[in-house]
């Protein structure tokens, strides 16, 4: 008992005293979490929208394509992608291996298909008189879907925040593609996940703690929006 | 007189169900029509297809004489033209100005004339200084006021209104009648749709009725059924891309 009142007391110290180690990996976390989630929503935004919109032949394939890459492993995107761009991978030349680009990638990958799924939700359920209002009042065909993405703006953001969501509290792709090397790529989780084994459980425990309070913050946000 | 619409063999269904069979018709510039028919008679399908949001399963619709291209390129330029208040009309979420200027925007209206127009269409609505209310707390009939002010301030040619007056009160019923019964005069052709009884005859113009999707024969006296629905029936956002 004493021991975890200790460890909880000097993890609050950590925190409080912005101890270099645990800021440098909230800011890597958050700082590849941002990257990621900017590519993701420039490719799964569209994506979920001209899915949502058009009729084609094999749409429910797609469908359950995008919903099984929801659920991807961490580590399954992780190996995939560390067999691309590692060595002797196809971009094995670009050395992206253990750094944050190589976590980016990886992370975008991850968020893709969890962007373009609740964007594809909210356009499913969308006003069905939205397009034809704006072709009426004399848009064309792309402004008139730039004003249905105008109408459903709140969805797009719960869309853009779940899946910032699942990249900041992700391990398996940060570890496999980062490498959890200290003040480059170490990240909250990969900090806790490796540092408690060593016995750095107070550093861990404030990592936690931050990562929780993220957690927290990105839920309410949602949370807030799904009210709207 | 030189037709603005011609409908020839036009024929909408969905799936198996024809649900417009209309073998010859012309409208003409500067008119005022009333559409009637029974609910599901097709009087929405038919402003529709006039507004050009639906090419028809069969049959060939001409504008200004030319059979109309359903392509993504020649449309833009007719439905610049054209405008439908629909029957239970979507404002865009954002204030009531934004919503009567965004086609006024579109068209490369802005500044002094932007505003003056968007407070001329309030104005004729008997909604003046609703401007920066916001159109989701608006109520039902300034709602449709609203998107009726929307459609006036385009001054299109053509102005095709599906029941605009079904769930406003008897003032404003009596305001908006006046402004649609001037607006041919402008050289706005109208065809408004209408489950009052009065209305044909006191908003003048020409009467066309629909039983079950087909003309009935001129000079029948139509029978009225006065229910309104609240649909987004004949509407869809992925069918128009
Ligand atoms: N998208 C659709 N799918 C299937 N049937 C449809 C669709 N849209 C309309 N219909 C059918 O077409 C018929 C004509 O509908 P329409 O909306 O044109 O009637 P209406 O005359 O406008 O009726 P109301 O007076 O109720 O507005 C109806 O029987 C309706 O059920
Ligand atoms: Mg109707």
């Amino acid at each position: 008992m004493e021991f975890l009142a200790e460890t909880f007391r000097t993890a609050l110290a950590l925190i409080l005293s912005l101890d270099g180690e645990v800021v440098t990996a909230v800011v890597t976390s958050i700082s590849v979490a941002l990257w990621s989630i900017l590519f993701a929503t420039l490719a799964g935004v569209p994506a979920g929208v001209a899915v949502g919109i058009t009729e084609f032949p094999g749409k429910r394939l797609v469908i359950t394509i995008l919903n099984t890459l929801m659920a991807l492993p961490t580590v399954v995107v992780g190996l995939a992608v560390y067999g691309i761009i590692s060595r002797q991978g196809p971009l094995g030349e670009l050395g992206l291996l253990f750094t944050p680009k190589a976590m980016i990638f990886g992370q975008t990958i991850l968020a893709i298909p969890i962007v373009a799924n609740f964007t594809l939700s909210t356009v499913k359920g969308a006003d069905p008189r939205i397009i034809p209002t704006a072709l009426t009042l004399g848009a064309g065909p792309f402004q008139s879907i730039l004003q249905l993405t105008r109408e459903l703006r709140f969805g797009i953001m719960a869309a853009v925040i779940a899946g910032f969501g699942r990249v900041i509290a992700e391990v398996g792709v940060a570890m496999m593609l980062g490498g959890n090397i200290r003040g480059y790529t170490r990240t909250m989780t990969t900090a806790i996940a490796m540092e408690t084994g060593k016995g750095e459980f107070a550093l861990g425990l404030a990592l936690g703690i931050i990562l929780m309070a993220v957690a927290l913050l990105v839920n309410l946000f949602l949370n807030i929006l799904q009210q709207r | 007189m030189n037709a603005l619409y011609r409908l020839i063999g036009i024929r909408q269904s969905h799936g198996e169900r024809t649900v417009l069979a209309i073998d010859d018709l012309a409208l003409f510039p500067g008119k005022l029509y009333t559409l009637t028919g029974a609910n599901g008679s097709g009087k929405t399908t038919l402003l529709t297809l006039l507004a050009l949001l639906a090419p028809p399963t069969a049959g060939e619709l001409r504008y200004e004489g030319e059979p109309v291209q359903w392509t993504n390129a020649a449309l833009l330029g007719l439905r610049r033209q054209v405008t439908l208040l629909h029957q239970s009309p979507y404002l865009f979420d954002g204030s009531v100005f934004a919503n009567v200027a965004f086609g006024l925007k579109l068209r490369g209206i802005r500044g002094d004339e932007k505003q003056r127009r968007v407070e001329q269409a309030l104005e004729l609505v008997g909604l003046p200084g609703f401007g920066q209310r916001r159109a989701r707390e608006l109520s039902g009939g300034e709602a449709q006021r609203v998107a009726m002010a929307r459609a006036l301030a385009l001054e299109p040619k053509v102005l095709l209104l599906d029941e605009p007056l079904a769930n406003v009160d008897r003032g404003t019923s009596e305001l908006l009648e006046g402004v649609i019964a001037a607006l041919p005069e402008r050289g706005t052709t109208v065809i408004m749709t209408t489950h009052d009884p009065e209305h044909p005859g006191r908003l003048g113009g020409e009467q066309i009725h629909l039983i079950a999707g087909e003309l009935a024969c001129p000079g029948f006296v139509p029978e009225i059924n006065a229910s309104t629905g609240f649909q987004t029936e004949g509407v869809s956002n992925r069918a128009y891309l």
